[in-house]
């Protein structure tokens, strides 16, 4: 796959950033504990200042030019969204 | 047996509808999954096997298999308020993961893995009445290396072959799709005129083009889960897509497609 495709090859660096945005993609208790207090939230994954920060503004550029992989950050963006603002979706 | 064959979209946003999504095109695509429902209550399968591509949900970096089959009692998962538990046709899926790596597919089996929303949502949709128990089938499209289309084609064969041979009555579907670019700069510009170029393809039965795609192409067109309706192509050989819908949103290409089994 080239360097400039959509999708690459996550870098080993970027595990515990990948690992935070999985647990905000699915891990509802994580969720909830990044909603109440992100700096204490994103502290206990072992994630270093720059990439907390951008994690709290949810920086996509930011994060995927760390190594973060794109559908992670998109859909821990949207959990984060549903659990926040729950009544402004329609569930089928 | 191999009674039906279908391909059905599964973005999230079809399931739970945030405000930035068009209602109606939403509507639409549950009227196209509608047909799929009846078409399967019609085709009164006994079990369903459905492809579909892990969002990173039961397969993080701690283990990247490109196939996996199911091969539990059943099956579970959650997305967002949804929590689904669903009966896994357990002798089919034990003959699909033993037959294959018979056939030289090195499938990685669960009994515990979560169920990913890809194979959630099409079926919330189009489960027929009674509910059936199903195979799923895991294909990696999201972490690189995926496999790639010629291998997801070659499995899609020996996966056709392994069901025509058996005694029950199983219906096929490919969960994804079509162009979509998520958590990219591309998320507003999907290539919905290479999607509708792909479908004129399927129209006319030539399928099996698809295995002859590079891994670079579809991810260059938003296409990275197509390996699903690949694997699928590889079971169905020449058979002519029967397009249900094709409903472009702002940032994807929602198809619902058959391929109607001659003698089903």
């Amino acid at each position: 796959m080239s360097a400039d495709a959509h999708y690459r090859f996550p870098p080993s660096a970027a595990y515990p950033l990948n690992r935070c945005l999985y647990a905000l993609k699915s891990d509802r208790a994580f969720i909830d504990r990044f909603l109440a207090d992100p700096v204490a939230a994103t502290a206990e994954m072992g994630l270093d200042e720059g990439e907390r920060a951008d994690l709290r503004r949810m920086d996509r550029d930011a994060l995927v030019a760390r190594g973060a992989h794109p559908y992670l950050v998109f859909m821990a963006g949207l959990r984060l969204k549903m659990a926040a603002e729950p009544s402004t979706l329609e569930y089928f | 047996m191999l009674v039906g064959a279908f391909a059905v979209a599964h973005t999230p946003q079809l399931l739970i509808r945030p405000e930035t999504e068009d209602r109606d095109l939403v509507l639409r695509v549950h009227a196209a999954m509608g047909r799929v429902k009846r078409r399967l209550e019609e085709l009164r399968p006994d079990a369903i096997a459905i492809v579909a591509g892990d969002h990173v949900e039961a397969f993080f970096l701690n283990a990247v298999p490109a196939l996996a089959v199911y091969v539990g009692r059943e099956c579970e998962g959650t997305f967002g308020p949804y929590r689904y538990r669903l009966d896994i046709h357990e002798p089919l899926a034990r003959a699909v993961v033993e037959q294959g790596i018979e056939r030289g597919f090195d499938l990685l089996y669960t009994q515990d893995a979560p169920l990913d929303y890809a194979f959630y949502v099409p079926l919330h949709f189009v489960m027929p009445e009674p509910a059936r128990p199903i195979v799923p089938l895991h294909v990696n499209v999201y972490l690189p290396p995926q496999p790639t289309p010629a291998r997801c084609h070659a499995w899609g064969a020996a996966l056709g072959e392994i069901l025509r041979a058996r005694p029950e009555r199983v219906a096929l579907i490919a969960s994804g799709g079509m162009s979509h670019f998520p958590g990219t700069d591309r998320y507003a510009s999907p290539e919905f005129d290479y999607d509708r170029g792909l479908l004129d393809l399927l129209r006319e039965g030539r399928g099996r083009e698809l295995a002859r795609v590079t891994g670079e192409e579809l991810d260059k067109r938003g296409n990275i889960e197509l390996r699903t309706w690949i694997t699928l192509l590889g079971a169905v050989g020449d058979a002519r897509a029967d397009v249900y819908c094709y409903e472009p949103s702002w940032h994807h290409g929602n198809a619902v497609v058959e391929w109607p089994i001659p003698g089903s």
